[in-house]
């Protein structure tokens, strides 16, 4: 081989090869040996406050609002990822312990107050951990864009959650005179006032929070509580179903295909009908199968299959 | 009659330089930094709904706008600042006036060559947004966007006339470090001038207030977090804005011809 070729490809080829793969050898090396960071440090406090930094963003105040969300969306689910629970109440995630949230979410909305879906995000999610701050965030919104119907929305579901059903109604109603607000606005505001607790009520709103919003997050949200009470409605009827079984044969069902032909007859909330998948189990909004425990003889969720989030 | 021809030849002059300085921005592979730009916005628009919950189109107009800024401070900035170094230099801006070039005439052309290079620059990176938008289903957005692209033009066309003044008598790297504290300034003094009121301090007023006037008020121009929310800017302001760079940009090349032609090249 020419001594040209060796010097001026081979050995060059050979230098960046092997030193690449030393890097890489040695980013996993540096990598195991840094010291760990401390288990608070993704909860350390935000060393800058958005509002201050208003002004000083050369115009790309939006960038670092946009970076803030994208922050925060990171945050929630490095929490849940990292939870030790099995699951998950969406309900009720303060043992998550996600308290930089509200501060992310308040800084990308400072520094972009128009930012609807961080509010929306905020007003979704913060009422698990923070009533308060889910307040805060929803009213901030709606300061800064009084003609987003969709903000009162956001702040009638955060009251409505709270049972707080008068303030809930006189939200949704303030909501509903904006120019542009959804027709649902108004009916939901009698709705919440003369029947906010039951479950048909909680379906509306969420039905309604899924059909109105082009936000993942927010739709998200409304799905697995529509799941959620599909399943009740569904895990209430099968026991009745099993109980009536029960009290005719003397015994407890062997299995729920037993009750199968029994459950034909059974109408659900909203002209809904049960799932039976191809072998031929009753299976739930998600569909995992439905089990039976025999001790108590009523159906129950699999925990294990079944993606339901709430308790 | 004769001053009509005078006027006639002098803006073939300066086209003339302006169409060098273009070429030679392209021969010097200046618009090489969009191959970086498309790659990013491309790699935006296929991983940002992995990241933004839905939030893609704002992310794709805050990224590529803000993006198209930053590129197009640098560009002004360091191509800017060598513009007329590098005739003196390399001494042919002694060729350049033996002829019958004036030296504003010059000074005009080189601006304005680079503006159009600049111009081009962002009207690609414009595009470029606006293709990624429709990609990720922000049609909306693409439409909407190029107020703010305008309003960035008129923003490096500033820095631009900042660049080559300070580079009319300072060296390169001197002028391009004035030229980006002009660029902080200029986004910064409305806060700042806000700042010293809430201080009280009659000085602090004082000196921010002389900031605030003397300087490029810059954020007359930043319009790119509200064309994320897909806000079209009024006409009133675009207008406002298009008349505000002009005029600085008419003051600023006028200090650059004084201080260029005080100097001496013989």
């Amino acid at each position: 081989m020419p001594d040209g070729i060796v010097k001026r490809i081979i050995l060059p080829a050979i230098v960046i090869i092997a030193g690449l793969a030393v890097v890489i050898v040695m980013s996993g090396y540096l990598e195991r040996v840094k010291p760990p960071l401390p288990d608070g440090y993704d909860d350390s406090d935000l060393s800058m406050n958005g509002s201050r930094l208003r002004g000083y963003g050369l115009g790309m105040e939006g960038l670092m609002a946009d970076w803030y969300w994208m922050r925060s969306l990171q945050y929630i689910g490095a929490k849940v990822e990292n939870s030790k629970s099995d699951l998950i109440n969406i309900d009720d995630l303060r043992d998550l312990n996600p308290r930089l949230l509200y501060p992310l979410l308040d800084n990308a909305t400072d520094l972009d107050p128009h930012f609807i879906a961080a509010y929306s995000y905020g007003a979704i999610v913060l009422p698990a951990i923070d009533a308060n701050k889910a307040i805060a965030i929803a009213e901030k919104g709606i300061a800064n864009n009084p003609n987003e119907w969709r903000l009162y929305q956001h702040l009638g579901y955060i009251y409505w959650k709270l049972k707080q059903y008068d303030k809930s109604a006189e939200i949704y109603s303030k909501g509903s005179e904006i120019a542009g607000a959804a027709p649902f606005m108004k009916m939901m505001a009698g709705v919440v006032k003369n029947d906010g607790g039951s479950r048909e009520t909680s379906r509306k709103i969420f039905q309604q929070m899924y059909d109105g919003s082009d936000d993942p997050m927010v739709r998200l949200t409304a799905i697995r509580r529509l799941n959620d009470y599909d399943s009740l409605d569904e895990l209430e009827a099968i026991n009745k179903i099993l109980a009536d079984h029960k009290q005719n044969t003397g015994r407890c069902a062997n299995s729920l295909v037993e009750i199968l032909p029994m459950i034909a007859g059974v109408h659900l909330p909203e002209g809904r009908d049960f799932r039976i998948d191809n072998k031929n189990q009753l299976v739930d909004p998600t569909d995992a199968p439905y089990l039976l425990d025999k001790q108590t003889c009523r159906a129950k969720i699999d925990r294990e299959r079944s993606s339901l989030v709430t308790k | 009659m004769e001053s009509a021809v005078k006027k006639d030849n002098s803006l073939h002059r300066i086209l003339v330089i302006a169409k060098n300085t273009f070429r030679e921005a392209i021969r010097d592979r200046i618009l090489y930094n969009l191959i970086l730009f498309v790659l990013l916005i491309t790699v935006s628009a296929i991983f940002l709904s992995e990241l933004t919950a839905g939030q893609e189109a704002r992310v794709i107009v805050n990224l590529g706008l803000s993006s198209t800024l930053i590129f197009g401070v640098f560009i002004s900035i360091f191509v800017g600042v060598s513009l007329v170094w590098k005739e003196i230099e390399k001494r042919t801006v002694y060729s350049i006036f033996s002829k019958p070039v004036g030296r504003g005439e010059f000074i005009v052309g080189k601006y304005l060559g680079l503006c159009l290079t600049i111009l081009v620059n962002v009207a690609v990176m414009g595009a470029g947004v606006s293709l990624a938008l429709v990609y990720v289903g922000g049609g909306r957005l693409a439409g909407t966007i190029w107020a703010a692209v305008f309003l960035i033009f008129l923003e490096l066309t500033i820095i631009t006339a900042v660049a080559i003044m300070f580079s009319s008598f300072s060296t390169p790297a001197l002028s391009a470090l004035l030229t980006f504290f002009v660029f902080l300034i200029g986004h910064f003094s409305s806060s700042l001038r806000d700042l010293a009121q809430g201080l009280g301090s009659r000085s602090a007023i004082l000196f921010f207030n002389a900031i605030y006037y003397l300087l490029p008020n810059l954020s007359n121009f930043s319009f790119i977090t509200n064309s994320s929310n897909g806000d079209i800017a009024p006409i009133a302001m675009l207008g406002g804005a298009a008349v505000y760079a002009i005029i600085f940009d008419v003051v600023l090349l006028t200090i650059t011809v004084v201080i260029f032609k005080r100097r001496n090249f013989k």
